[in-house]
C-alpha cells in the first residue's frame, strides 16, 4: 500500500509520513555505531570501526571522524559517500564564514545551515534524502562545549550524550542511566564511552582496532581535537574490563552471602 | 552574421574594462566607451573627513554633519555615524547615497542575526571583516561603494578601530583619519597618542574636537557641526550634535583670495 507513496521523496503518505526519510533512517540503523558524550571539560566521540579489512590501506587521521574546522569535528553513521558530500559542505560553510568574518562559526549555526540543506532534499528537487546521521562536537565562545545530532529529515538537537547507528537505542538508554548531569569529567566520559560501546558492538572482546575514540578539549585558549592512540584506548578497555571483573566478583560474594545466610 | 544566431554579439568583451578606461574621473573621460555607461562611477553628495581614536576603555569616532554637492554645502544636518550593534559603530566618508545603502544592508544583517536567537552577536572585527569583503568585491566588479568607512568598537575588553575604503584597502590602527583629515588631523592625533598612550575618554573627545576645529578652518568641504560616537564596555553612545568655538578674527588679515 505504501509503495505508491514512497517512490517520490517529496510527498506525504496518507498517514502523513515521509517514507523516504524513514527509509533513510532505517539505513542508518544498520551502520556503524557513533557515540558522543559531553563532559565538564571536553567532549568524547566514539565510533565503531568496520573497515578492518587486512588489505585496506593505512588510515592517517581517522576513518569516521572528520575535522570540520579548528573548533569542531563530527562523526557520521550511514551511507559513507553521502556522508562525504555533507562533511565537505560543512567544511565549506565553515570556511565561508571565516572568510567573511575572520571568526569561527558558532557551532549551532553550522549545524543549522547543513540541516537546512538536508531538509531541502525532503521537500523539493525530487532527489532522495541523504542517508546520514551526524554527531557534531564543538566549542564556541558563547556556549562552550556542545554536542549536536542531525538526521536525514534535517532535524537537529543539542545533547548531553547520544548515539546513532547500530544498536543506538540500547546505547541511549544505557547513557540515560549512567550519565551524571553536570558531574562528568573527561575521564568519566571516556570510561562511560568504552562501557557503552562494549555493550552495543556485537563482538565478544573489544579491541582498539574495533573502535575509534576522539576527544575535543580546550588548551591554552585553543581547541584541541585528538584521536586517541591505540595504546590509550587499550588502557581504557583494560580498566573497563577490570571494573567488570570487580563487579562480577562483588555479585558472586553477595550471592554467596545470601546463600550462606538463608 | 552566422555568429549572431549563437548569441555572440560580436563585441570582444562587452561590459568589461576598457584599456585605459578603468576609472572614470569626475572631470569626464576622453577614452571611447563601449556602449552606454552602465554603472555610475561619479559620487554625488559627499561627506568629508571621518576621525577615530582609541582611548583607555573604548574608542570614539567623529564626523561632521555636512553633505556637500560639489562645492555647495547642500545638506547641513545629515548623520554620518551609525550604531551597528551594542559593540560597534560605523562612520562613513565619501558618497552619502552609498553610505545610506550600506547602512540599510548592515541594519538588516544585524536584524537577521538577532532573529537566529542564539545569543550570538557580531564583534567589531567580524563587521570589519565582512565590510572589507564587500568593498573589495564591489571594486573588483568595477562598481565600488565610493566611501571610506571607519569602524569603531569595543569587544572582549579591547577597543577596536579599523578603516575600509572603496578599493578594499583595510587596516586597523589606534588613530584613523580619512580625506583631508589624513593630512591635517592624523599628525595631531598621532602626536597626542604618543605623548599620552592611554588617554581618557574626555581627553579623546577634546582631541577630536580640536582636530575638527582645524579641519573646519582649513577643509573647504567641512562644516562646524559634528557628531561623536563613543563605544565602551557600557555600550554605544552617540552624543548630540555639537559645534566647536571657531575664531575667525584673523581672517581679515588673509589677503589675496577676495
Amino acid at each position: 500500500m505504501s509503495r505508491r507513496y514512497d517512490t517520490r521523496t517529496t510527498i506525504f503518505s496518507p498517514e502523513g509520513r515521509l517514507y523516504q526519510v524513514e527509509y533513510a533512517m532505517e539505513a542508518i540503523g544498520h551502520a556503524g555505531t557513533c557515540l558522543g558524550i559531553l563532559a565538564n571539560d571536553g567532549i568524547v566521540l566514539a565510533a565503531e570501526r568496520r573497515n578492518t579489512h587486512k588489505l585496506l590501506d593505512e588510515v592517517f587521521f581517522s576513518e569516521k571522524i572528520y575535522k570540520l574546522h579548528d573548533d569542531m569535528a563530527c562523526s557520521v553513521a550511514g551511507i559513507t559517500s553521502d556522508a562525504n558530500v555533507l562533511t565537505n559542505e560543512l567544511r565549506l560553510i565553515a570556511q565561508r564564514y571565516i572568510l567573511q568574518y575572520q571568526e569561527p562559526i558558532p557551532c549551532e549555526q553550522l549545524v543549522s545551515s547543513l540541516c537546512d540543506i538536508k531538509q531541502a532534499y525532503t521537500q523539493w528537487g525530487g532527489k532522495r534524502p541523504f542517508g546520514v546521521s551526524i554527531l557534531y562536537i564543538g566549542w564556541d565562545k558563547h556556549y562552550g562545549f556542545q554536542l549536536y545530532q542531525s538526521d536525514p529529515s534535517g532535524n537537529y538537537g543539542g545533547w548531553k550524550a547520544t548515539c546513532i547507528g547500530n544498536n543506538s537505542a540500547a546505547a541511549v538508554s544505557m547513557l540515560k542511566q549512567e550519565y551524571k548531569i553536570d558531574e562528568m569529567t573527561m575521564q568519566d566520559a571516556l570510561q562511560l564511552a568504552i562501557k557503552v560501546v562494549s555493550k552495543t558492538l556485537d563482538v565478544s572482546k573489544l579491541t582498539p582496532e574495533k573502535v575509534e575514540l576522539a576527544t575535543l578539549t580546550r588548551e591554552n585558549n585553543k581547541t584541541k581535537v585528538q584521536v586517541l592512540p591505540s595504546k590509550q584506548v587499550e588502557e581504557l578497555i583494560k580498566k573497563h574490563e577490570e571494573e567488570l571483573a570487580a563487579a562480577e566478583q562483588e555479585k558472586k560474594e553477595k550471592e554467596k552471602q545470601e546463600k550462606g545466610s538463608s | 552574421m552566422a555568429a549572431e544566431q549563437f548569441g555572440f554579439s560580436g563585441e570582444l568583451w562587452g561590459n568589461g574594462p576598457t584599456p585605459g578606461g578603468f576609472y572614470s574621473t569626475p572631470g569626464g573621460t576622453t577614452t571611447p566607451q563601449h556602449g552606454p555607461t552602465k554603472h555610475t562611477l561619479h559620487p554625488m553628495t559627499m561627506g568629508t573627513s571621518v576621525l577615530g581614536v582609541k582611548f583607555d576603555g573604548g574608542v570614539v569616532v567623529a564626523a561632521d554633519m555636512l553633505g556637500s554637492y560639489g562645492s555647495l554645502a547642500r545638506y547641513r544636518n545629515i548623520s554620518r555615524v551609525m550604531k551597528v550593534n551594542n559593540t560597534t559603530v560605523l562612520a562613513g566618508a565619501g558618497d552619502y547615497a552609498d553610505y545610506q545603502f550600506l547602512k540599510e544592508v548592515l541594519d538588516q544583517k544585524i536584524i537577521d542575526d538577532e532573529l537566529l536567537g542564539d545569543g550570538h552577536s557580531f564583534s567589531p572585527k567580524a563587521i570589519f571583516s565582512w565590510l572589507t569583503r564587500v568593498m573589495y568585491n564591489r571594486r573588483t566588479r568595477f562598481n565600488p561603494l565610493w566611501n571610506q568607512m571607519v569602524i569603531g568598537g569595543f569587544h572582549a575588553g579591547k577597543p577596536f578601530l579599523g578603516y575600509v575604503d572603496k578599493i578594499g584597502v583595510a587596516y586597523e590602527a589606534p588613530t584613523i583619519a580619512t580625506g583631508m583629515g589624513a593630512y591635517m588631523a592624523q599628525p595631531l592625533l598621532r602626536d597626542a597618542l604618543e605623548k599620552k598612550p592611554n588617554m581618557s575618554q574626555s581627553e579623546a573627545l577634546a582631541l577630536l574636537e580640536k582636530c575638527l576645529k582645524v579641519l573646519f578652518y582649513r577643509d573647504a568641504r567641512s562644516f562646524n557641526k559634528f557628531e561623536f560616537a563613543i563605544v565602551t564596555e557600557a555600550g554605544v553612545e552617540i552624543l548630540q550634535p555639537r559645534s566647536a568655538e571657531a575664531n575667525w578674527s584673523i581672517a581679515h588679515l588673509i589677503k589675496g583670495y577676495e
